[in-house]
């Protein structure tokens, strides 16, 4: 029998049982969406992540108090004591063969107050390599200076969520308006950049940059750090200067072996963090594709089902045919094109469904998914393949079936 | 098992069968639905085959219509035994060599008349398939019901479809298991209209039935009984479907005759 053929009898059973066929199709549309969002997404999110770190500077050591495993505090009085502007110059000094930079800070969240307008946000003290260190760029006025530093001068800059916040609109110039934090009286002398959400979620413009000296001494009353950026002069020599930071600091702290249980402070490697989150990257997509396969599988085993009961109900349409002349090949290629179609008819169906939840989830988190035409490409393969692998056995029963037997059957 | 050649006669027949038997366990019994059958169908021929139920001649049919392989003896077909074939070249004798009618019609009932005609054709790979079926359906009277499914269509009818599909691949045998068994006298009567006509254009016709009436319309009786050749004559005074259809008391199309 010609192919042509075939496949114009198993799309003619498809249509003779429509409810059927569709539900059976389900599951192959549910399992091959499944691969095609799990595949966007993952990379979708990957990719985003890689981004946002890249925008910091692969080249950037971050340095933190105390020694667990637990981000830099939010609030002054969580952080521990042990990290000091005194480490941050001796850095500067000690290191400069492999530091271009060092960007010690301060963050604490606080209330401003503009008037009668309060709004409560993430102050951070920091000296002029703030911008630079964390790719922030001026919209308006100027940055904070040495001199500013020196003087501990009560300026600020705003990102533009403050701005809005305070004056009700983003586009407000508020140069030279006067905002009260902690009962200090500060002028504001830049306006920040929009930067837009980071692929973390997090409102990067929503954020207050004042001296550090001013921050420790005229706001928070405090003489440690809640971080050190490092910027590395290379990322070749990055774990050198990671090396060097780490034994001075050990040096300055007094700290005895056996090390790193002993250390007072930790250092984040931005190239280690995205090899990380590629790595989990990595997990996750095979995690999702594992959960897909599975899907996949349980779509396939339902076409099995569902051509075992076709095969039985259609015992007598296998002896009509077999009586006139069909060999058991003929058959058997009538119900694998059948199953093959069912599966790929749902892949398609599946690939199209998935590539839109895929644009959409895209649309609504912000991330750079686009469907991935591999893996839709996988997807129909694989699931013609399931069709044709579950479809075999079915297909040997209903062509093994003996003419006669199968004519007596009602 | 007795796979030996036979040596073929001078003028071979178009059927011979010699000492076939068919034997069926059902647990511990034997069964000889067929017990050495012996006999020979020349070209031409239209032969009934007649028994009680249960003597045998369905299995015979199905022998003889290569639905099912003897358990011994051989089966010569058309110059080539066919006892002990296997399943493919089994199906290319079924679907180039007979033609076969069931007594429960056995039409693909999503088909159209049109389609279940062309099926077999389909299966043999047959050219201009269309046009064979449609003249087929065309002989047996029923070119304007071609598209209509076999619901739609009266027993008696889609009888004649199926007699349409047995004879569409030019087969040399066309064989009836008890082809008038489910329709009513007058279409019975139709149906036996069509052998008679096929087998005066030269077609063998081979038919099963256990009605006496329906067997003297052909030229050969076969008598068979607890699977034995009980007698085997030809019919002396054969009856012809065309005169009783022609008669003015059965002309009617409907009434007490239809069942």
């Amino acid at each position: 029998m010609l192919s042509m053929e075939a496949i114009g009898f198993a799309l003619r059973a498809l249509r003779d049982n429509k409810l059927r066929s569709g539900l059976t199709m389900l599951g192959v549309v549910i399992g091959v969406s499944a691969v095609v969002v799990a595949v966007a997404v993952g990379q979708g999110a990957a990719a985003g992540v890689t981004n946002s770190v890249g925008q910091l500077g692969s080249n950037q050591l971050t340095i933190i108090p105390g020694a667990g495993r637990i981000g830099p505090g939010q609030v002054g009085g969580a952080t521990p004591e042990t990290l000091k502007p005194e480490d941050g110059e001796a850095i500067k000094k000690r290191c400069a063969r492999t530091v271009l930079e060092v960007s010690p800070q301060v963050r604490s969240t606080l209330v401003l107050k503009a008037g009668s307008k309060t709004w409560r946000t993430s102050v951070t003290g920091s000296n002029p390599t703030f911008l630079s260190v964390n790719n922030y760029v001026l919209e308006r006025g100027r940055g904070l200076t040495e001199e500013d530093e020196d003087t501990r001068a009560r300026v600020i800059c705003l990102g533009k969520t403050v701005v809005q916040n305070l004056y009700g609109s983003r586009t407000y110039n508020c140069l030279g308006q006067e905002i009260n934090i902690n009962r200090v009286r500060f002028r504001v002398v830049g306006i920040l950049r929009e930067k837009g959400a980071s692929s973390f979620g997090q409102d990067q413009d929503d954020l207050v940059w004042t001296p550090l000296s001013t921050a420790m001494h005229r706001i928070l009353n405090q003489n440690y750090l809640s971080s050190i950026n490092v910027q590395c002069r290379s990322p070749k020599t990055m774990d050198l200067a990671q090396e060097q930071v780490v034994q001075l600091l050990r040096r300055r702290h007094r700290l005895s072996p056996p090390f790193p249980d002993n250390d007072d402070f930790q250092v984040l490697n931005q190239a280690q963090f995205l090899s990380t989150v590629k790595m989990i990257g990595g997990i996750l997509t095979v995690l999702l594709a594992g959960i897909a396969a599975i899907s996949l599988t349980v779509g396939g085993v339902g076409i099995m089902n569902i051509m075992l009961v076709s095969v039985t109900e259609r015992t007598r349409e296998i002896g009509i045919r077999k009586a006139l002349g069909a060999t058991e090949a003929d058959i058997r290629l009538q119900f694998l094109v059948e199953s093959a179609l069912l599966s790929v008819i749902g892949g398609l169906m599946g690939v199209a469904f998935g590539a839109s939840v895929a644009f959409a989830a895209g649309k609504i988190t912000g991330w750079p998914i686009t469907p991935n035409f591999l893996s839709m490409g996988v997807a129909v393969g694989v699931s013609a393949a399931i069709g044709i692998f579950f479809g075999f056995w079915p297909a040997r029963r209903a062509s093994a079936l003996h003419p006669i037997e199968a004519l007596r059957r009602e | 098992m007795d796979t030996q050649q036979h040596p073929p006669p001078a003028a071979p027949p178009l059927i011979g069968l010699r000492d076939i038997r068919k034997v069926y366990r059902m647990g511990d019994q034997e069964v000889r639905a067929l017990d050495g059958v012996s006999l020979s169908i020349a070209e031409g021929e239209l032969v009934a085959i007649m028994g009680p139920s249960g003597s045998g001649k369905s299995t015979l049919m199905h022998v003889l219509g290569c639905l099912d392989a003897p358990t011994s003896g051989s089966y010569q077909l058309n110059g080539e035994e066919v006892s002990q074939l296997p399943d493919a070249e089994l199906a290319r004798v079924r679907n180039r060599t007979i033609g076969f009618v069931f007594q429960s019609f056995n039409l693909l009932p999503s088909f159209t008349a049109l389609e279940n005609v062309e099926l077999p054709m389909i299966y043999g790979r047959a050219k201009d398939r269309r046009r064979k079926a449609l003249a087929a359906l065309e002989r047996v009277g029923l070119a304007d019901r071609v598209h209509h499914k076999p619901s739609e269509l009266s027993g008696g009818q889609q009888q004649r479809v199926a007699i349409a599909r047995a004879i569409a691949g030019e087969p040399r045998v066309l064989m009836g298991d008890e082809p008038t068994g489910n329709v009513a006298m007058r279409q019975g009567e139709e149906i036996m209209q069509i052998f008679q006509e096929l087998n005066e254009h030269g077609i063998t016709v081979i038919l099963v039935t256990h009605e006496a009436h329906i067997a003297r319309h052909a030229r050969r009786l076969i008598q068979v009984q607890d699977g034995r050749v009980l007698y085997d004559r030809p019919i002396m005074h054969r009856l012809l479907a065309s005169e009783w259809l022609a008669q003015p008391e059965n002309a009617v199309t409907s009434g007490p005759l239809e069942l």
